[in-house]
């Protein structure tokens, strides 16, 4: 048992040592393989554990056990070095140093031994009987006495443990203590169960989406599917795998927009936990495209329409819309959305030119399938909490569009459920080509612009102080420093002259500041 | 026929090729699920290792499971596979220096 364990850690430590294979997909079936591998480990390892022999003994004394018996004689190596090396006593015993020829002075020193050591096997007599003073002596009425085994650990452990999962003569189940272990590994092979049938569904989803949508996507890009490793820019044609639940494509090469991130954001299906989770708070799949566009492919606007409850979290949580969109939601119901969605604009011009009758057509067919889409200049992505007060500089942007969609299904989708998303597909393309084309007439211009440098100055006030307060600090470490400098020199005569030019540099600031101050007095006269 | 292969809106010259997101720009939008199990598992296996607690063992042994679920394909699995032996050993000792079996809470 032991030597099997022995091997199998070399090979797994020697599997280790060697590179990895970088494909995703033999990655994925090398995790599961990873993952098997400790649970065989462990259910060997339990029978092993429970078939160790009690603290009290060395190996010394249980080679004697065996020696008691005619079969093992040949193992009979009483003496003292194999006490000193116990863990080569599996070894001994599998490839057998015969000694026939002292079979009989072996025994009769072996008798010696074991009359020597009656106290050291009293305690385990004593405590074989406690254990099996439990039991019905009828019990064993089919067995067979394990009388001369009561002296050997191992057997009386592993007939323990079978106890347990035998019956008696009339047919009770006996009590059978490692019911709580035998709970865990259920457990445990459970989890492992759905690890697997959970990341083959989320597998074959992935694969699903992919396949009704792969067409359309190579008519509208050049390049669809892209990991940034390979050397040249070659479509992959496949999904690059994050996660068991998080899927991502790159696509580019197309006018209007530089390229179009999609990320597939399955429901955590291989974690049981968050299975039963799920149970309690149902949770959709979701599918994330986000387009980022050159400069010259969007005007300056920020606009968002979605779910009543996305467009409260988003309005909060996202920088720009936060900035630029203050007001409050307004219901869709105004441009002909259902009742359920909500709109935040920078200005009203914006969404009569986003909500022409084609999206509003798209929105209206498919509301229960969008979560949020969301079209600004200005994106940075979520607010960047800070502890020590706002960030010194402001967060770059990018023109971006952000498209949320939920999967039908609510967590119970089937493969083909990934059709129903194509005509959300073609919306965001038709999007992209529609925000290239619409422009903001001059008042929206003068307005966007005007915003901006709003939001700009408001910043730099908020900052303001901040930013005095880190010249300040900074100042101090400079004047600290050097009063370091002049204080470790030991020569007092340098430390003299230090001292004096500190002295004329602070003297020439201060006047250089009451310069200041008159020119200003007499500019403002 | 000829005339324009470019005819759909495909612009090859116009391909940017694909950058992961860096993930110290938003740590928040990461999962941190798989770094407390981690954390967790070793911190139980750690417990009923010392302290001959047979639930710690098995409680580790969860930890580094669902850890191992929720990670990322780009996480080093050396670190996976020492979290789950790590884990293992200890339920495997708890069992050698004390081979009765577990009682339940109740």
């Amino acid at each position: 048992m032991y030597l099997s364990l022995l091997i199998f850690l070399l090979l797994f430590s020697s599997h280790l040592s060697s590179p990895l294979p970088t494909c995703a997909g033999t990655a994925s079936t090398m995790r599961s393989v990873y993952l098997l591998l400790p649970a065989l480990l462990l259910l060997l390892a339990l029978p092993v554990s429970r078939g160790r022999y009690n603290d009290d003994f060395d190996d010394g004394e249980d080679l004697a056990d065996f020696a008691d018996d005619n079969d093992f004689a040949e193992f009979e190596d009483v003496s003292e070095d194999t006490a000193a090396e116990p863990e080569t006593a599996p070894p001994p015993r599998v490839a057998p140093p015969a000694q026939p020829a002292e079979d009989d002075e072996d025994e009769a020193t072996v008798e010696l031994e074991e009359d020597g050591q009656e106290d050291g096997f009293e305690d385990s007599d004593t405590q074989d009987q406690d254990m099996y003073s439990k039991y019905d002596p009828d019990e064993f009425d089919g067995m067979e006495k394990p009388s001369q085994s009561l002296k050997d650990p191992l057997i009386i452990h592993t007939t323990y443990f079978l106890n347990c999962t035998l019956t008696t003569k009339k047919n009770i189940p006996l009590k059978c203590d490692y019911y709580m272990e035998i709970l865990m590994v259920t457990g445990l092979l459970a989890y492992i169960m759905n690890y697997i049938i959970g990341k083959n569904k989320n597998s074959r989803l992935a694969t699903a989406w992919f396949n009704s949508h792969r067409e359309l996507l190579e008519s509208n890009f050049a390049l669809v599917g892209d990991d940034g490793t390979s050397k040249d820019a070659v479509s992959t044609g496949k999904l690059n795998q994050e996660n068991e639940h998080i899927y991502n494509l790159w696509c580019s090469g197309r006018v209007c927009c530089e390229g179009m991130l999609i990320q597939l954001k399955f429901v955590k299906r291989q974690d049981l936990l968050n299975v039963l989770a799920r149970m309690m708070r149902p949770v959709c799949d979701q599918v994330q495209i986000k387009v980022t566009l050159n400069d010259e492919d969007m005007d300056t606007f920020v606009f968002a329409v979605g779910t009543k409850k996305a467009m409260a979290r988003m309005q909060k949580e996202m920088q720009d819309l936060s900035e630029f969109c203050s007001d409050k939601p307004k219901s869709g119901a105004k441009y002909g959305l259902p009742e359920l969605l909500a709109i935040l604009t920078e200005m009203g011009e914006v969404t009569d030119g986003v909500m022409d009758s084609k999206m509003v057509h798209y929105i209206t067919n498919h509301a229960d399938k969008i979560e949020s889409i969301h079209f600004s200049d200005q994106f940075s992505g979520a607010k960047v909490v800070q502890e020590d007060g706002q960030p010194l500089k402001l967060p770059e942007t990018k023109k971006t569009l952000l498209f949320t969609f939920n999967v039908p299904g609510m967590g119970n989708t089937s493969p083909k459920d990934m059709d129903t998303l194509l005509p959300l597909m073609n919306m965001v393309i038709y999007s992209i080509d529609k925000v290239k084309k619409l422009r903001l007439n001059r008042e929206g211009k003068q307005k966007a612009d005007k915003n901006r440098a709003r939001v700009e100055e408001n910043f730099l006030k908020q900052t303001h102080n901040q930013r005095q307060e880190a010249a300040q600090t900074r100042r101090e470490e400079k004047k600290r420093a050097e009063k370091e400098r002049i204080m470790s020199e030991e020569d007092p005569e340098r430390q003299r002259r230090l001292e004096e030019a500190a002295q004329r540099r602070d003297q020439k600031k201060i006047e250089k500041k009451q310069m200041k101050m008159k020119q200003i007095k007499v500019k403002a006269m | 026929m000829s005339a324009n292969n470019m005819s759909g809106p495909q612009r090859v010259n116009k391909i940017i090729r694909y950058k992961p997101p860096s993930t110290e720009a938003n740590p928040t939008l990461e999962d941190p699920t798989p770094d407390y199990m981690n954390l967790l598992g070793m911190i139980f296996s750690m417990c009923g290792l010392m302290l001959k607690l047979k639930w710690c063992a098995w409680i580790a042994v969860y930890c580094s499971f669902i850890s191992f679920a929720n990670s990322r394909s780009s996480e080093d699995t050396k670190q996976m596979m020492s979290s789950f032996m790590l884990s293992i050993s200890a339920v495997v000792m708890s069992y050698l220096q004390n081979p009765q079996p577990m009682s339940p809470p109740w």
